[in-house]
């Protein structure tokens, strides 16, 4: 099964939130939207799910338009929160048959994923009287208990300790496994790196770049030096403008080209007492930066 | 529709769950039975005829002459039926420390016929003595002039005894026999719609805050999730009606010989079968206007502390509506021009021409007009109350401008 999100438009008012946005992903895959705070995430994965219509462009499943009857998406929103007041089990069970299923199967895959995330004991307890941690396990319930085929994640491990965290990953990775399509969207780009294959970087509405994260890290210019030496100062004083010095204490060397690395890696080990000297292999914290600062 | 029935299960049960709705009902109830059960319980333990006659209160007459005291006392005993009337020849001082130490209620002293000092405790808002005094002291000066005159005692007393025989036949309504039960179910409406609509509105106001519509927008159609909502507090609002009126009626009738000859209770209870018909579309539809509109209102609303005051223009229109309708039942003037206006008003028509069915005679096809108004208006709201819904429930932050949220309105 594919998604396909093709040149998406949508404008609240004068404002134009999102200028053209397509990008597909396919069962089996994670797949990671990523974006500064009012980028356009939130108001794609909505399109997505239906809830507004956009002004151009359309959602495709496998080439068709998408038939919510019988496409079914679980969404952990960004914004967590269910009933406060009411027992979990209902709620669990209240919002499993608002997307379709009947009383009976949804009480079993309740039960099932409370087992699961070790929440057996909470089922007959108010939501209120549970830890941050444990409300949100139980909201996960809720977009993964009626066994949808589209899976989105929205920043699904903020407020999560190691031990969650944990089990949440190998949740996530089951779901992968099984087929489905998972949609990411998180600050935390080490789960991204983690989980995705593809990525799509949003900015002022635009994909401002997507593909594989393994092209997208291996075409990166290879145009910066990361230098290791006890003469660091001395380094930095004598080449100038082109050198900074990174959080850890090493050097790095922005040239003006890919082609002048040989000649300044031959350069600095000549003159200085140099540790170590590598090609600049960039995070994708790093390319986000790059790509989403205005 | 699987969607929808799923909703108004849920929201039924939390309404039923409710410790305030439980707790409510089963108050009223038991107020019911107690007023219902009384004259039952009571008089077990009363026996009647010695205990009325003395416990009645007494008034004390201090007549002018002696000679007065027996003429005085015979008219005035005529006069105060619900009265001992005693004849005092005790000084002012101890007819006022009997009045204030209780023994007795009032005191007319009288310097001479035509004239009376009114002595009383506290003095109430409705005290008519002085009125009733008036009229036996008249009836005695012109009894004693004629007298004088040459009419003979056994005449007089004769002109002034006759009694008028009149029998009222009301051709349309009887206001004095229906104005209580018509009050009650009036009061009945305006809580259950206020109530009720204000639950729908603090409900969508709350999983607004809780973020819970986040989930739910995504997992249920904004149109089934308002309908559902609505239509489950309106079920819950004729369930209580129907728990507390069915209850009075039950208990009416196991106690029904304790209460015969109570015309108060009787005319409540003897109110034509039409009339709770008419009242169960008059609630279903009022509810629906008022309950659409605080479903929307409650959308735009992102902070549960920000209902009270977005609602307030609502619910002040119901509470207009209301007091025009009870000012209008208490002037006996039903059909005064206010009200006729009112019965088409969607806003006020399921107040004032229940009302006006109840106590007056209306037309058939004037109910009829005001219902198809108040029928077509609840269809309206309901497409624009979804439609600002729709738009509402995502909307986070300040509350919404009426001109702005038009605009989303348009485009949805």
């Amino acid at each position: 099964m594919e998604l396909t999100l093709k040149n998406l438009q949508k404008s609240f008012g004068k404002k134009e939130v999102l200028k053209g946005i397509s990008f597909s992903t396919e069962g089996g895959k994670a797949f990671g939207l990523l974006g500064r705070n009012g980028a356009g995430k939130t108001t794609s994965i909505r399109i997505i799910m239906g809830v507004f219509s956009a002004d151009g462009g359309e959602v495709l499943i496998d080439g068709k338009p998408i038939d919510y009857n019988k496409i079914q998406i679980g969404y952990l929103p960004e914004e967590r929160g269910l009933y406060p007041k009411k027992k979990i089990i209902d709620q669990l069970v209240y919002f499993a048959n608002l997307k379709g299923m009947n009383y009976k199967s949804a009480v079993k895959s309740v039960d099932y994923w409370l087992r699961r995330l070790n929440m057996t004991e909470y089922r007959d307890k108010r939501l209120d009287t549970l830890s941050k941690g444990n409300q949100q396990k139980i909201q996960l319930i809720t977009a993964i208990a009626h066994n949808p085929q589209i899976i989105i994640l929205d920043e699904p491990f903020s407020g999560l300790d190691p031990v969650n965290a944990m089990i949440l990953k190998d949740v996530v990775k089951e779901q992968i496994k099984k087929g489905k399509i998972v949609l990411f969207s998180s600050h935390q780009m080490n789960y991204i790196e983690e989980f995705c294959d593809k990525i799509a970087i949003l900015n002022n509405g635009k994909i401002a770049l997507q593909g594989e994260l393994y092209d997208i890290k291996r075409n990166y210019v290879r145009d910066k030096l990361i230098v290791r030496s006890e003469n660091a100062d001395k380094i930095v004083e004598e080449l100038g403008e082109c050198c900074s010095l990174t959080e850890t204490g090493e050097i790095k060397i922005q040239l003006n080209s890919e082609n002048e690395k040989q000649n300044m890696m031959k350069t600095l080990t000549e003159k200085y007492d140099i540790d170590e000297i590598k090609v600049f292999e960039p995070s994708l914290n790093d390319i986000f930066v790059e790509y989403t600062k205005n | 529709m699987n969607q929808f029935s799923t909703i108004l299960k849920f929201e039924l049960k939390s309404c039923f769950q409710k410790k305030a709705f439980v707790g409510i009902t089963i108050f009223l109830v038991l107020v019911i039975a107690f007023v219902m059960f009384s004259p039952r319980v009571f008089g077990m333990f009363s026996d009647d005829d010695t205990q009325s006659s003395e416990s009645k209160p007494v008034i004390l007459v201090v007549a002018d002459s002696p000679k007065n005291a027996d003429f005085l006392k015979k008219y005035f005993a005529k006069a105060f039926v619900d009265y001992d009337v005693k004849i005092s020849d005790k000084n002012l001082t101890d007819v006022k420390n009997q009045i204030i130490s209780q023994k007795a209620e009032c005191a007319f002293v009288l310097k001479s016929l035509s004239s009376y000092e009114y002595y009383v405790n506290n003095l109430s808002l409705y005290d008519s003595n002085t009125q009733i005094a008036d009229e036996a002291l008249e009836n005695i000066y012109r009894m004693n002039e004629m007298e004088k005159n040459g009419v003979p005692m056994e005449n007089v007393e004769k002109v002034f005894n006759t009694s008028i025989e009149h029998d009222t036949k009301a051709l349309g309504q009887n206001q004095a026999q229906n104005f209580f039960y018509t009050y009650i179910m009036i009061f009945a409406l305006y809580f259950v719609i206020i109530i009720y609509g204000q639950m729908v509105a603090t409900n969508v106001a709350t999983e607004k805050s809780s973020r819970a519509m986040e989930l739910l927008i995504t997992s249920a159609k904004p149109v089934s999730m308002m309908f559902g909502k609505i239509i489950a507090s309106c079920l819950a609002g004729l369930i209580q009606l129907v728990a507390v009126f069915g209850s009075a009626y039950l208990f009416y009738n196991i106690n029904k010989p304790y209460w015969t000859g109570n015309p108060l209770i009787e005319s409540i209870f003897n109110m034509p079968l039409e009339l709770l018909v008419y009242m169960v579309i008059f609630f279903i539809l009022g509810f629906f206007i008022y309950a659409f509109l605080y479903g929307a209102i409650g959308s735009t609303v992102s902070k549960l502390e920000d209902i009270n005051t977005a609602v307030m223009p609502l619910t002040l229109i119901f509470v207009i509506a209301f007091f025009v309708v009870v000012y209008s039942m208490t002037n006996g003037s039903v059909d005064n021009i206010m009200m006729v206006v009112c019965s088409y008003i969607p806003f006020t028509s399921p107040v004032a021409m229940f009302t006006r069915i109840a106590m007056s005679t209306v037309p058939f096809y004037e109910i009829l007009i005001s219902i198809a108004i108040l029928v077509a208006s609840v269809i309206g709201i309901g497409v624009i109350s979804a439609k600002i819904y729709r738009v509402g429930v995502l909307l986070y932050g300040t509350t919404p401008k009426i001109g702005s949220l038009l605009k989303a309105i348009k485009k949805a």
